[in-house]
């Protein structure tokens, strides 16, 4: 499976299809981070937050690059199971990249600052929690990109379209006063608890329901793979 | 392998492609499917090679290793012969070593030793087909499923896919070929399964069965695609010949001539198992 995992990503490289969302990545990023100094955990939450739909995207091109038939030549290679979970590893592996960049990116540019009033949290604890922020957006981010594939979805509209629906929807459903917060990600919540306060237990049930969330997009992208044949 | 009562259709409310198709093949045997365009052939193949879940039914006793190679090899990918194969090999489990031993050795077999560092979108058609040819045969496999293998390639490759059937024959592996071009005819052991309308018939024949030579005369210029017609038919074609009374023979009432093959010294009656099928000599200019 390893070997599929990395033929994946040197697919999604090679074929430079991995340059649209690093760009696209790095335009928000640099549009975030343009607007003046902030605090590393709070910037971190917002940056999780803008890079998810971002991810989402980039996880749909990495799945998207392999020909139809060479995916099923990948599945009599390796197995059903094997080969869904190699592609869901590569994109996980390219999320990570990207996280990366994300989190050195603002201290390339300035864009960060440390602790100016004695109540405010230490670079260490700030960086924590936003390494935390952006690992929480990473599943739920490819399971969306997943579940909006070629493979799961078939034609392209109804990815783009499912792309859009739920990069909206984890920012208005993440709202405060949203009627119906459970639908989306958590992401908007980490924001909230990132730049607030951030208790253990928050934390830990912040984590539980991107897990949940992200689990059961990805159980639709498997059942959506079954239906495609 | 067994595919017991397999219905399939590929949208949910699309027509049923197969329709309870219950069919056994065992280790050693090879079995040619038959079929018009779109009858359901490649939909047979893919479902005995696990990349095609049945609606109903199952498919069990499939071996671990299966080699399939599709219809048309998807080349548009950013890798390079060697780099692909090398991928293909570890994939199918071969360690760095094994793998690269595993390339060598086909690609040298198959004629791609030039091709090694050619980009897959840089090759023809028929070098991609033999690139899908090679990453089957990278492991040994207990199932081989070509469809369509002769697509596209040369004289000497088409003469090497017999060789590489009866390799995985005599490695007690199976193998289903589809063909609508008739070059199943260098698999004289073959089982022929039909498959038309969504149902799958293997023909059979008995060693007693009369048959017949029939005599068609075709415009020279339909000649090619006659013979593939009625050798996708499952019918034997002994042999193409110009038709020197094509003009009498319009002045003739058009009647096929048919006559019992017992006493005839045909080809069809020297192989193993074609006899029984009817044999047909289509008269016309091109040898197939």
């Amino acid at each position: 499976m390893n070997a599929l995992v990395r033929m994946r990503l040197a697919g999604f490289l090679r074929t430079g299809r991995a340059l649209a969302p690093l760009l696209a990545g790095l335009v928000v990023l640099g549009t975030l981070y343009g607007g003046g100094r902030a605090q590393p955990a709070e910037a971190y939450g917002v940056s999780a937050v803008v890079l998810f739909p971002v991810i989402a995207w980039q996880t749909k091109i990495l799945l998207d690059v392999e020909p139809d038939v060479q995916r099923r030549l990948a599945q009599v290679a390796v197995g059903v199971a094997r080969e869904r979970l190699a592609g869901l590893l590569a994109a996980g592996v390219a999320a990570l990249v990207t996280v990366a960049v994300a989190l050195l990116f603002p201290w390339l540019v300035g864009g960060v600052t440390g602790p100016v009033d004695p109540g405010d949290r230490s670079i260490p604890v700030g960086l924590a929690l936003g390494v935390w922020a952006h690992l929480l957006a990473v599943p739920a981010a490819v399971a969306l990109g997943a579940l909006a594939s070629r493979a799961s979805v078939g034609g392209a509209g109804y990815g783009v379209a499912v792309l859009t629906l739920g990069g909206v929807g984890a920012v208005v459903l993440g709202l405060s006063g949203s009627v119906a917060p459970w639908l989306a990600p958590p992401i908007m919540a980490a924001a909230r608890t990132t730049g607030g306060d951030a208790a253990a237990l928050t934390l830990l049930g912040l984590s539980g329901w991107a897990l949940a969330w992200s689990a059961a997009v990805v159980g639709g992208y498997l059942w959506r793979r079954r239906a495609q044949g | 392998m067994r595919l017991e009562d397999v219905w399939l259709r590929y949208h949910r409310r699309g027509p049923w492609v197969l329709r309870g198709i219950n069919v056994h093949l065992g280790p050693g045997e090879v079995a040619v499917v038959l079929g018009r365009n779109g009858a359901g052939k490649s939909t047979v193949l893919q479902v005995a090679a696990g990349v095609l879940r049945p609606g109903r039914g199952r498919v069990t006793g499939r071996p671990t290793r299966v080699g399939w190679v599709p219809e048309r090899f998807p080349a548009d990918q950013p890798f390079t012969v060697a780099r692909y194969l090398t991928g293909m090999a570890r994939m199918a489990g071969l360690g760095g070593a094994a793998a690269d031993e595993a390339v060598t050795t086909w690609t040298d077999r198959l004629g791609l030793s030039a091709f090694r560092s050619v980009r897959l979108p840089e090759l023809s058609k028929g070098t991609a087909q033999k690139v899908g040819l090679a990453q089957a045969m990278l492991r040994p496999p207990g199932l081989l499923v070509l469809d369509e293998p002769w697509e596209g390639l040369d004289a000497a490759t088409r003469e090497l896919v017999p060789e590489l059937i009866a390799e995985v024959l005599a490695a007690d592996g199976a193998v289903l070929v589809s063909d609508h071009r008739g070059e199943t005819v260098r698999l004289p052991a073959a089982r022929r399964w039909l498959v038309a309308d969504g149902s799958l018939t293997e023909e059979t024949s008995s060693a007693d069965e009369t048959f017949a030579v029939v005599e068609v005369a075709v415009p020279a210029a339909r000649v090619a695609g006659t013979v593939a017609r009625l050798r996708a038919e499952g019918h034997q074609v002994l042999g193409v010949r110009a038709d020197a009374s094509t003009a009498t023979a319009r002045a003739r009432p058009a009647a096929p001539q048919v006559r019992p093959a017992a006493a005839e010294p045909t080809r069809a009656q020297s192989g193993a198992d074609q006899g029984a099928d009817p044999v047909i000599e289509p008269a016309a200019g091109e040898a197939r």
